[in-house]
């Protein structure tokens, strides 16, 4: 029997056919299910940092230094929870070798660092070190260094600084060094002295004698030289003092009182303010060329200037509009525009490294307040408040702010940090009281 | 038995698939891919989703939460353990009534038929409805059958009257209605019992009321809430500051029944940032160290391949 196919029935089963091909492939070819994980809550991340193994019997003891300068770095940026090593299952004999990894997750180690010593041949240091992923059992990161065996901590905080750097993604800030005021003796009779340590309170070396009044110390961009203000036997003056050589100069020879000074980005010029009668007044004076400009001149005391990063802008304290407040305007001067509109008056402006934000102290209701806002003025932030505070420096990231506390009564100021959103308030040490922080740049 | 294809036939049915062949390729959009479900982590199963996904045995208990296993193998949850006779016809004994003629529906069925009637008369001048209503027998007219089946329904009130007179048909309900011990065996199912075992992964003797289907609908908000559940459990978020930023890192992961990784979560994207590669990393390491992971073996099916998406605020 012949089977006719006609086109209407031809189509109709190519039609069916598609169809449910159709459908088959979406079941077959089904995407995995996507569920998301919503936002996690911060928590600092277990490291795990055991004593860098000794090259040679002479290296133990700087091995478990390092481990411990790491250690306090990483603890005191609040990002990592550095377990104890009494806990460590595992001990690390040869750097070389991959870690047994089970160990470390037993007790919770996300992260590993394994390092090693030795001293050379040419009596100079070797510093190796290796960051293990625990749970993907993977080196993140591994470097090795050479210096002189006095410069092992300035090792550590670099190694801090790799560690930090790969496991949070932002630039660490450990290798930096902060110039301050130490302050010693009674109230009435209080010696102040310029004085440098690392970021960590260590190795703090005093740069003057203490014969003068010095105040607002700030780093040049190269860190080895340092601009500040010293009370001396005439009116105040701005200083520059190189580390290096300990040798000292006048900045400019201005007429009245100089003071408030700060390096441009380039290292190139000062800023600072320069008294004219009642008032105060901008000025940026070229190191080279010794030519000074006038950036302000209004009738009220303009002061505490600050670069941007990219040294275009700068945003100071004026209080033209009756209190003092905060103003930005183009590093060539012209006109400026106020940011600040907060209750209370503004100070102390200083731009932050990464160009974000600009920090400052805001006094009111009887308190004084280290905060921060954008530099439109928009999201301004306290990070803390009290009796005292003042004096914001950035850290060279812009992560985390250093200032100065100061309690009243018969003690004296302390210098802190705390994290720009407001988290982790830590002192840091020092060997007296201490004021007027300024954080350098990385030194490395 | 010969097949005549015309070559027309033939032209027309390459055509009809390069048309529709490009169509489905050009056509078919993203459209209809999910959007990310938003689901909420609480363990609430909606009316909807009871009726689709869960089938369990009326007769379960609701403390059980695990599904009636009596036999360990590959999963075949049964609706309803107690066996099923459907394919035999019913069983006809000496006391079984005899078929109940269906005669008293059949009018009623009929009823619905007047609008025709309306139809039929359009010729006729438009008088009032009720009028037509009235002419409703007319049509029926004509159907002798459904005649004769009015006639005998308007017969039935009658013979209760008449109950007195012996009609044989009522007999055989009342006998039914008597308990004959001697006919017992005659009643009963002779038949093998259709009942099978039902299968799992483990053992358990009690049956739970609710259980899913293999075949079931998405039940990606439960297994999925249980997934989050723990992975957030092992997550160090790492700290990305006071800006919002968005950042997301997606995975490709496929887990054992056992709840493990059957491999190394495959990243789905490149991070950008050093920071975004920070946080893919540190989900990856949450995603490790919390296995094996607690999920229903019944959605096993779902859940063995899936990408699990880290996401910040933005």
């Amino acid at each position: 029997m012949p089977l006719r196919l006609s086109r209407r029935h031809v189509l109709s089963g190519m039609a069916t056919g598609l169809l449910m091909g159709g459908h088959a492939g979406r079941a077959f070819g089904q995407a995995p299910k996507r569920i998301i994980v919503p936002e996690g809550e911060f928590t600092p991340l277990p490291i795990a940092i055991p004593n860098f193994v000794a090259g040679t019997p002479g290296d133990a003891e700087v091995g478990v230094g390092v481990s411990q300068v790491i250690t306090n770095n990483l603890k005191r940026s609040g990002l990592f929870a550095p377990i104890d090593q009494a806990a460590f299952i595992e001990r690390i004999v040869d750097s070389d070798k991959a870690p047994q990894f089970q160990s470390w997750k037993q007790i919770n180690a996300q992260a590993l660092v394994t390092g090693r010593m030795t001293r050379q041949g040419d009596g100079r240091l070797k510093a190796e070190f290796r960051l293990w992923d625990v749970n993907t059992a993977q080196q993140l990161t591994g470097q090795q260094y050479f210096t002189s065996p006095e410069y092992w901590r300035r090792i550590a905080h670099i190694i801090s600084d790799q560690i930090y750097e790969r496991l949070t993604g932002e630039k660490g800030y450990f290798d930096s060094r902060v110039v301050f005021v130490d302050e010693t003796g009674s109230k009435e009779r209080r010696v102040k002295r310029l004085a440098l340590m690392d970021q960590d309170g260590a190795n703090v070396r005093y740069l003057t004698k203490g014969s003068d009044l010095v105040l607002t110390p700030r780093f040049s961009p190269s860190t080895q030289e340092i601009t500040y203000m010293e009370f001396g036997q005439g009116d105040p003056r701005v200083y520059l003092f190189n580390i290096e050589t300990g040798q000292r100069e006048i900045v400019g020879n201005f007429p009245g009182m100089s003071f408030s000074p700060r390096f441009s980005p380039d290292g190139q010029r000062i800023i600072m303010s320069l008294q004219q009668g009642g008032n105060s007044n901008l000025f940026v004076m070229d190191l080279r060329s010794k030519s000074t400009t006038r950036l302000t001149d209004t009738p009220a005391i303009d002061t505490s200037p600050s670069y941007s990063p990219d040294g275009a802008r700068i945003c100071f304290e004026s209080d033209r509009g009756g209190k003092p407040q905060i103003y930005v305007m183009a590093a060539t001067g012209g006109g400026a525009q106020r940011i600040s509109f907060g209750e209370g008056s503004y100070s102390t402006p200083v731009w932050s490294p990464r160009g974000d934000y600009i920090a400052f102290t805001k006094q009111g209701g009887g308190q004084f307040a280290i905060g921060i806002m954008k530099t439109d003025g928009s999201g301004e932030r306290i990070l803390t408040a009290g009796y005292h505070n003042e004096g914001p420096t950035f850290a060279p990231n812009g992560r985390v702010v250093m200032f100065f506390r100061d309690p009243g009564g018969s003690g004296g100021p302390s210098l802190f940090t705390v994290d720009i959103s407001g988290r982790n308030e830590l002192r840091v040490p020092t060997p007296g009281f201490a004021s007027d922080p300024a954080w350098s740049p990385l030194l490395s | 038995m010969s097949v005549k294809v015309d070559k027309t036939v033939l032209a027309s049915v390459a055509l009809h698939v390069l048309v529709l062949g490009w169509a489905m390729m050009s056509f078919s959009t993203r459209a209809l891919e999910m959007a990310p479900e938003d689901s909420v982590p609480v363990d609430v199963v909606s009316p909807d989703q009871l009726a689709k996904v869960m089938a369990g045995m009326k007769s379960g208990k609701k403390e059980n939460p695990k599904p009636l296993v009596e036999k360990v193998a590959e999963a075949k949850p049964v609706d309803d353990a107690v066996g099923k006779i459907t394919e035999k016809a019913p069983v006809v004994t000496e006391t079984a009534p005899p078929p109940q003629p269906k005669v008293e529906e059949k009018p009623i069925e009929k009823k619905p038929d007047p609008p025709k009637v309306v139809e039929n008369k359009p010729k006729e001048e438009p008088k009032q409805e009720p009028k037509p209503v009235e002419k409703k027998p007319d049509p029926v007219k004509p159907d002798p059958i459904a005649e004769a089946i009015k006639k005998e329904e308007k017969k039935p009130p009658p013979k209760p009257v008449q109950a007195a007179k012996p009609p044989e048909p009522p007999k055989p309900r009342i006998v039914e209605r008597h308990f004959d011990q001697s006919q017992i065996a005659a009643l009963l199912d002779k038949r093998d019992p259709s009942r099978q075992a039902v299968t799992g992964d483990t053992l358990n003797s009690n049956a739970a009321l609710g259980l899913a289907k293999g075949a079931a609908a998405d039940n990606s908000a439960t297994w999925g809430a249980m997934f989050k559940q723990q992975v957030t459990r092992c997550w160090k978020k790492p700290y990305g500051g006071i800006e919002q930023q968005k950042s997301e890192a997606v995975f490709g992961i496929r887990l054992k029944r056992d709840g493990t990784l059957e491999g190394m979560p495959v990243p789905i994207g490149t991070p950008a940032t050093p920071y975004l590669r920070v946080y893919q990393e540190s989900a990856l390491r949450a995603i490790i160290e919390c296995q094996p992971y607690k999920l229903p073996p019944a959605f096993f099916e779902e859940w063995k391949n899936f990408e699990p998406a880290f996401t910040e605020k933005t």
